[in-house]
């Protein structure tokens, strides 16, 4: 029987909480003041117009800019994608009322005036800064709630003790992702928003996993005090913790390596997500678990003293 | 085996066979000629087939404005006619989404009855909201802005939707999105700029006189001669250049009376959006009387004899050209004509003078008729009251760029997979098969859904699949660990998998509710490609379950029997 994590494993987690609680605090913390200060909003949030070109000959960047502005376009102009494939991005600048006028003449001009080098324009994207808005406040709008369904979710099936655990894990994972998009300048789209959506749908799994098994051994073991069984617990189930995260991390990591430009954040995101969860199952959600149980444990404490007293 | 085994079993190979049968068209690749039973393709999305998709937000403050001045226009005319002479006075605009027009009496004394003659003609249409003297505001209600945007919307998918018609896009869709937003999707249409001008160009709306003397029998021989020689409507085709290319036709012919030229009325079948039956018309090739000689067309209701009926009202100029046409043309019919279609065709009873007509409906009851009415009302409107209609989202791809994307994804997912099975196939050995069983299965079910449920496959539709499998292989495993410890605990081969499918079970459906609960929130946030992504996962999901757990647990069943629960190789 092959084995990656030894069946007899005990790993004492529980005293690396200090350390890790105090990193995962200090990234959060980061990830926030990255997200807020510096976020690089894709075409579909802040609106304005985007022009992905292909040519069939090697440009110079320069020269589409010169031309560009030639013809008095304020275009950003940046190579995308391999270096052989000749392919640019160009962000257009424009007031709301003359986006769709300003996108349609860069395409006219750059089709009369690179016709020669083969060019193809084989994308535009025109997003309205009032549509931009809006569908950022929806997408953050879309993971509350499924962070908010999840702990529901997680309370009836389990107990509501459970629930902070996993959404303060899933809030960490999701701020991490975002922080380390802000902070590589990574654009945050659509696509993100959905990547997002599917890791914290994917990321609680682990967690479930853990106190599936607490839940399992409760009666068994009531002698033990929680930390002690979410200790065991995890232990018990670090080889299928790391396993369905490595493969799963296979796929995503290929996809992201070979899937294609299109496609390329989407799975930078999902592997973050698989990482940055499988860390955060062991050590933010058990650690909040436990901390949220000692605050509601004291809590009935002084209220069973004050009864007495 | 059991029986229950068996049962299972039969019940496997039938989704198999089926999910087989779905997909063969798609791998195959066959044409509409194939004399295969399954017809349906895969339908690739926008982003991977190339076209066009718009978001377009109507702007309701010009369509109150407009309708607000109609309202004041009808409360002079009301008023006058009850003898209280007003004039209608101006707009007074301070809330943009608001506005107010005024009428103005002539005479202080008159005040009080001409309130109240207004509100028992417009009750909860308009609301009086100051007076100044004489002078009084009115705005609409809150229940009519409601009414209005609803017409709005219908009017504008409507004329839309005529428009793409003409461009012959195969499978468009234009549905609205909230209660101020079109989403317009164009999959495969290449000339980009004309489709825009299309769709934002605004409705035009035309009166024709229609010559009566020719039967329908001889048009219909007509079309057939037609037919003959190669002109025929098909689906796909632009019906204009349809059109076109018939009225040459029967003009060089010489069958046309001259200044006369063929039209339709067509039935467009909201479901599968093809033109289920043409009614032809003869009319005139050039009109007197065009839509911007129109002030107002709306369903009335006749209290007599409880039928509704469409009232219009020309502006002045267009006014005199309709009296002159309906006292020259008494007794014939006069075609309405959007954009080149025939809607509706009412007789000229008299000659009609003051530019206000009735045009009353073919009957067939009152409901049928209300929905008659309400069609020719928004028709009518069309051209006299445009619909403002801002591009707020468009994207558009090219047809390479989705070729390419569905190259390297595809490639890519497939080395994923093979990685994937590879390392299950050493780590799990013979178990490891069956994962991997499973996963083909898996991948298999996903793809024959997305064809079975006429879903559109998207880029991030195509990482929803590899995702899938990503999401597979962990119920697999969640599985084998739990029965590699039931082993190691001592248990026997046989029951360590009963227990170890039993005690996964939960654990697998909670993995897969949790994301389900996200790719909920995601179908509901998104839009486009992002919709193809959430709906794959969430069939991706489903399918998981039923392969990796019930078909796992099926095989291994199978398994356990073959060996008689003497040999395990997990």
């Amino acid at each position: 029987m092959m084995q990656i994590i030894k069946a007899d494993t005990k790993i004492k987690f529980s005293n690396h909480y200090m350390v890790t609680g105090l990193i995962s605090f200090i990234l959060v913390a980061v990830s926030l003041f990255a997200v807020f200060s510096k976020m690089n909003y894709g075409v579909d949030f802040r609106g304005g117009a985007e022009i992905q070109v292909k040519f069939q000959k090697d440009i110079n960047l320069s020269d589409v800019r010169r031309t560009l502005k030639k013809e008095g376009f304020k275009v950003q102009a940046q190579k995308i994608g391999e270096p052989t494939n000749h392919e640019f991005l160009l962000k257009v600048a424009a007031t709301e009322a003359n986006l769709n006028e300003v996108t349609d003449k860069v395409s006219r001009v750059l089709n009369k005036d690179f016709a020669s080098d083969g060019i193809e324009i084989r994308k535009v994207d025109i997003v309205g800064p009032k549509a931009g808005k809006e569908l950022r406040l929806s997408g953050f709008q879309a993971m509350l709630w499924a962070l908010i369904a999840i702990m529901i979710y997680i309370g009836l099936r389990f107990d509501f003790k459970y629930s902070p655990g996993a959404i303060v894990a899933l809030f960490h994972d999701v701020s991490i992702i975002l922080g380390i998009f802000a902070l590589t300048g990574t654009e945050f789209t659509l696509q993100t928003v959905a990547a997002l959506l599917a890791v914290i749908g994917y990321s609680v799994n682990d967690t479930v996993i853990v106190y599936d098994r607490v839940r399992e051994h409760e009666q068994k073991f009531a002698h033990l005090g929680l930390k002690d069984q979410i200790d065991n617990a995890i232990n018990e189930t670090l080889s299928r913790t790391i396993l369905t995260s490595g493969t799963t991390l296979f796929i995503s990591g290929t996809m992201y390596f070979f899937g294609g430009l299109a496609i390329k954040d989407f799975f930078f995101a999902i592997s973050l997500g698989v990482l940055i969860g499988t860390y955060s199952s062991v050590y933010v959600a058990a650690p909040v678990t436990l901390l949220f149980q000692r605050f509601t444990n004291s809590e009935d404490k002084t209220q069973a003293e004050g009864a007495k007293a | 085996m059991k029986r229950s085994w068996w049962y299972r079993f039969t019940f496997l190979i039938i989704a198999g066979v089926i999910s087989t049968m779905m997909i063969i068209p798609t791998a195959l690749d066959f044409g509409e000629e194939s004399k295969f039973p399954v017809k349906s393709k895969i339908t690739l999305g926008l982003d991977l087939q190339g076209g066009l998709y718009m978001i377009l937000g109507i702007d309701f403050n010009k369509v109150y404005k407009d309708e607000v001045k109609g309202y004041a226009r009808k409360i002079a005319y009301i008023l006058n006619d009850q003898g209280i002479k007003t004039s209608v006075g101006d707009f007074s605009v301070t809330d943009e989404t608001d506005p107010l027009h005024s009428v103005v009496l002539d005479s202080a004394a008159d005040l009080e009855k001409a309130k109240e003659e207004v509100k028992k003609f417009f009750p909860s249409i308009i609301r009086m909201t100051r007076e100044e003297g004489t002078t009084l505001f009115y705005g609409l209600t809150k229940v009519q802005k409601t009414t209005i945007e609803d017409q709005a919307l219908t009017k504008s998918i409507e004329v839309i939707r005529n428009r793409i018609d003409e461009f012959g896009v195969t499978e468009p869709e234009i549905v609205s999105q909230g209660s101020n937003r079109i989403v317009i999707q164009l999959p495969g249409v290449k000339d980009i700029e004309r489709a825009k001008a299309l769709i934002g160009k605004t409705a035009k709306l035309e009166f024709k006189m229609v010559n009566d003397q020719l039967a329908l029998s001889t048009m219909n021989s007509w079309l057939e001669k037609s037919k003959t020689s190669g002109i025929e409507f098909k689906t796909g085709m632009r019906f204009s250049e349809y059109l076109a290319t018939l009225n040459d036709f029967l003009k060089k012919e010489k069958l046309l009376p001259k200044g006369f030229e063929m039209a339709f009325e067509k039935t467009v079948s909201k479901a599968t959006n093809e033109v289920t039956n043409m009614i032809p018309y003869v009319v005139e090739d050039t009109s007197k009387l065009s839509g911007d000689q129109l002030q107002d067309a709306r369903v009335q209701i006749d209290q007599q004899k409880n039928e509704p009926y469409v009232s219009i009202e020309f502006k002045a100029s267009g006014a005199k050209i309709f009296e002159e046409l309906t006292s020259e043309n008494i007794g014939r019919r006069m075609a309405v004509i959007l954009d080149g279609n025939v809607y509706s065709a009412p007789s000229i009873r008299e000659k009609i003078g003051g530019g206000r007509a009735q045009i009353s409906l073919g009957g067939g009851g009152f409901n049928k008729m209300m929905k008659e009415a309400r069609d020719l009302a928004l028709v009518l409107r069309a051209g006299a009251l445009p619909v403002q209609l801002n591009f707020e989202e468009q994207r558009t791809v090219g047809p390479s760029l989705g070729a390419d994307s569905i190259q390297k994804a595809r490639y890519a997912s497939l080395i994923g997979a093979a990685l994937v099975f590879i390392f299950i196939l050493i780590y799990y050995k013979i178990s490891g098969g069956i994962a991997m069983v499973t996963l083909v299965l898996n991948i298999l079910f996903v793809i024959a859904c997305l064809v079975g449920f006429e879903a559109t496959l998207t880029l991030p539709g195509i990482a929803g699949i590899a995702l899938t499998i990503g999401m597979a292989v962990d119920a697999n495993i969640i599985i084998y660990e739990r029965i590699r410890e039931e082993v190691r605990r001592g248990l026997s081969y046989y029951k360590a998998v009963e227990t170890g499918f039993g005690h996964a079970f939960w654990t697998i459906i909670d993995a897969n509710i949790t994301t389900a609960l996200a790719g909920l929130c995601l179908l509901n946030f998104g839009t486009g490609p992002i919709r193809g992504f959430a709906v794959t996962l969430l069939i991706g999901i489903v399918s998981t379950v039923y392969s990796s757990y019930f078909v796992g647990k099926l095989l291994f069943e199978f398994y356990m029997n073959k060996t008689e629960g003497q040999d395990l190789s997990i």
